[in-house]
């Protein structure tokens, strides 16, 4: 049979149909995958929190807003390079950059940050002051900072937050806070104690105090704050001296309640990357594991088939004795005692995955080496390994095939079960991990289902893809079954 | 006709599982002077153990105590080996391992307060055979009538839709499905327990106990019992469906024999030891799906033991110890079904 031959039998059935389709979507996806991401992204991006600050924490995806049918705040971060007004005065230039924010839902957002970049001057440190401007017209100055003054020896122009922005977090910092309580001492005729400004600044940002109760005494608002909708503007103003002094950039982030495609985990990291860069992982796990093991595995059956006698009784006992070894416990304890490195911890699948194979491709090879094309081969005079690469390797190759891609998702499962374990590598982030990240930080009893079913459903659509093409492969391998269908 | 040449054959192969993993362990254990750590802490719990000892002794002179305890400490340490290199108390460290003979426990603890590794492991033994013994029978069961109704009825919609759920059954990642049954069953419907053995607090006498025990076990069980089923069942399915296809079959047919005696006696009896091979490989799995199912369920069996021992502060001598237990559970339910093999298939008594 020709590989186009294979491969028309393969797509002309149900399964392999199947398969075929989504193995090319999984490689277009790996594809990008591979090419967006650097190849060191899981020490420099995943596993940096500082990458991830600017990110809601264990959020759900945009989408489930139309699931649930709330109202959630979409998350929106913005790097404004240019100040919206320029005023010179008396006391310097006042340079004001703003985000314009519309808030029009029925949840306040899970934190606000506004983070200065780049900040340089060349006689007096800059004054930087916080603050956000309310559709009832009102503005709070949340926050005022200086600059560092210069140090000694230090020459002019001074830089200030280049390698370290100043990053506030105005829902968290203690000033803004106080701040705030302040201002609503001032404006409203109502105020709000400081413990509940702590728990929700964020909400009392975009709310006015209003402690109205219903009938039975309760709250009708939480912390008594009514969400307040409309136009806000958060704005970042620096005052210099100088007229040569820069700002670099402002970002502004307002979090939101539900985030990107695929939502966010516990640390603020973007499932949606984590899982789209875990996917061509999965598929080298695969692929490298079953291709090295069914290459040995293979060539150990040919071999202990043909040439028999001690060599075959040694290969015999040696894939008997591993192939009843328990798997999982001994790869715990291996890659517990020699590091969780991944391409180790694939090694040490192929070492105990072999031998069910061997065992196979012997008993196959007992048939055809008693046949009559491997006997005139022998009488024209072909050398042993010749015979069997040329005469007795095609005619397992289809078998051989289909159990290559039938191993695939075992070593996929095999590698997601150590991750899960914690043993995972932890340089390189995986599906598995991620898993386990959300099952020990107690994502799976809070319900934080998109942290914990996607992993899955991707594991299992990958496995998935390989049962089917190698169902698919079926009436290939075994002829008696294109006659049945 | 004899049975016990096929079976000694066998459990020497077995025996040779079981030396292999033992030598793979010391050997692993030596040469990244894991063992010797072990030791170590072995020394350091007898010299602690002296010292306070001498300590209490009135009148004792403190630079004498030290010259006594360092002696003492040079003295365990030769009985240990650790002053010879690591491949030279290989045999030793084999027997250490047999007999789980590994010191105590960094942080882990036995229900009834013992930091032995020994007490510790077989504490927790019998709740990973119940869940395991439980999980197979009830494979081994609904996989054997499934298989081989799909089998009789090849091609039609029951057989088509239970094929796709073998290949789904497979392709699921075992401890993904337990939280899955986690978040459907125990959160979303309220309707079992998410976790652990016992409700708090563990109801009172024998039958209740029991039931409670059963009551936590619903999910765990079913948890193992749906991952390995698809393979097994599908397994089934192929062999019954090889057997089917014999001549001797169409014979039986021909004869006017009924369905039910055809598949019993001409297809089943045939098809038994493939089948029961195929259990094996289940056994293999079901194995390691224990490790996590247990995990997640926070069954405290072994493979509880095991996450507790890897996560936090490692306890290198649990997990040693882990590893031998399994691979020994593992030799003898094999073995078992060796014996079922034997009996099964008469080929290879006559062999």
């Amino acid at each position: 049979m020709t590989f186009r031959q294979i491969l028309r039998e393969l797509v002309s059935n149900g399964p392999g149909k199947a398969g075929v389709a989504m193995l090319v979507i999984l490689i277009a996806l790996s594809i990008y995958s591979v090419a967006r991401f650097p190849f060191n992204f899981g020490e420099t991006r995943w596993n940096n929190p500082a990458e991830w600050a600017d990110n809601p924490k264990a959020v759900p995806p945009s989408w489930s807003n139309w699931l649930s049918g709330s109202n959630g705040v979409a998350h929106k971060k913005v790097t404004v390079r240019e100040p919206a007004e320029v005023v010179t005065g008396a006391r310097g230039t006042v340079r004001t950059y703003a985000l314009s924010w519309d808030f029009d839902v029925d949840e306040p957002p899970t934190f606000v940050s506004m983070t200065v970049e780049g900040l340089t001057y060349n006689v007096r440190p800059p004054v930087l002051s916080f603050s956000l401007a309310r559709p009832d017209g009102t503005e709070v100055v949340l926050l005022r900072q200086v600059a560092r003054a210069p140090r000694p020896g230090e020459v002019a122009p001074f830089v200030r937050f280049r390698e370290e922005p100043l990053r506030i977090s105005i829902t968290t910092e203690p000033n803004a806070i106080n701040a705030m309580g302040d201002f609503f001492r001032q404006n409203y005729t109502e105020t709000v104690s400081s413990d509940v400004l702590r728990f929700s600044m964020a909400r009392a940002l975009v709310s006015v105090p209003d402690p109205s109760v219903d009938e039975d005494g309760e709250r009708l608002f939480p912390g008594g704050l009514r969400l307040l909708p409309g136009t806000y503007e958060f704005r970042v103003t620096a005052t210099v001296t100088d007229v040569g002094d820069t700002l670099d950039s402002v970002r502004f982030v307002v979090g939101g309640s539900v985030f990107g495609l695929m939502g966010t985990d516990g640390l603020g990291r973007d499932l949606a990357v984590g899982l789209l860069f875990g996917l061509p992982i999965a598929l080298f796990i695969g692929i490298a594991a079953s291709v090295v093991t069914t290459t040995i595995g293979a060539s150990l059956g040919i071999i202990s088939g043909y040439v028999g006698g001690k060599t075959d009784l040694a290969i015999q006992r040696l894939s008997d004795i591993i192939l009843n070894v328990p798997l999982l416990p001994l790869l715990i304890f291996l890659v517990f005692v020699f590091g969780s490195n991944l391409f180790l911890i694939i090694f040490f699948l192929v070492a105990f995955s072999w031998p069910g194979l061997t065992i196979l491709i012997r008993s196959m090879v007992l048939q055809i080496r008693s046949g009559q094309l491997i006997e005139s081969a022998v009488a024209l005079g072909a050398s042993r390994w010749r015979v069997m690469f040329r005469h007795v390797f095609p005619h397992a190759a289809p078998f051989i095939f289909s159990q290559m891609i039938f191993f695939a998702p075992a070593a996929i499962l095999a590698e997601a079960g150590l991750s899960f374990l914690g043993l995972g590598d932890p340089s390189i982030p995986t599906w598995g991990q991620i898993l386990q990240d959300g099952f020990t930080t107690g994502a799976v009893f809070l319900g934080y289902w998109w942290w914990v079913v996607p992993p899955g459903v991707l594991i299992m659509i990958t496995a998935v893809t390989f049962m089917f093409l190698a169902l698919g492969l079926e009436p290939v391998v075994n002829p008696r079954l294109r006659r049945m269908n | 006709m004899s049975f016990a040449r096929p079976l000694a054959i066998r459990a020497l192969s077995l025996l040779g599982v079981l030396m292999a993993v033992l030598v793979l362990l010391v050997v692993s254990l030596g040469a990244t002077g894991v063992s010797d750590k072990l030791l170590r802490a072995i020394v350091g719990e007898e010299v602690r153990g002296i010292r306070s000892g001498l300590a209490q002794t009135p009148g004792i002179d403190p630079d004498e105590l030290e010259n006594i305890v360092a002696a003492r400490r040079k003295d365990l340490e030769e009985s240990y080996g650790l002053d010879k290199a690591w491949w030279r108390r290989l045999p030793n460290t084999v027997f250490r391992v047999i007999s789980l003979d590994l010191g105590e426990a960094r942080t882990l603890k036995s229900t009834s307060g013992s930091r032995k590794v020994s007490d510790i492991v077989l504490d927790r033994l019998p709740n990973t055979a119940l869940l395991l013994t439980t999980s197979l029978v009830i494979t081994a069961l609904i996989g054997l009538v499934m298989g081989v109704r799909m089998a009789t009825k090849v091609g039609s919609k029951t057989d088509r839709i239970l094929s796709y759920f073998s290949a789904i059954s497979f392709a699921m990642p075992t401890w993904w499905m337990g939280i899955l049954m986690i978040l459907i069953f125990a959160f979303q419907l309220d309707l079992l327990p998410a976790g652990g053995m016992y409700g708090t607090p563990p109801p009172e006498g024998g039958f209740a106990r029991f039931g409670d025990l059963l009551w936590h076990a619903i999910l765990p069980v079913s948890t193992l019992v749906l991952v390995s089923i698809g393979p097994y069942m599908y397994s089934v399915r192929t062999m019954t469906m090889n057997v089917a296809q014999e001549d001797h079959v169409m014979i039986a047919r021909a004869k006017g024999m009924p369905e039910g005696v055809v598949t019993r006696r001409h297809i089943l009896r045939v098809a038994a030891p493939p089948i029961v091979t195929g259990l094996i490989f289940g056994l293999t799995s079901s194995l390691g799906g224990s490790i996590l199912v247990e995990t997640i369920f926070n069954w405290r069996g072994m493979g509880r033991l095991f996450f507790d021992a890897i996560t936090g502060t490692p306890d290198e001598a649990v997990i040693v110890a882990l590893t031998f237990v399994f691979t020994l559970m593992f030799v003898i339910a094999r073995f078992i079904l060796e014996v079922l093999y034997v009996i099964l298939d008469p080929r290879v008594r006559y062999n």
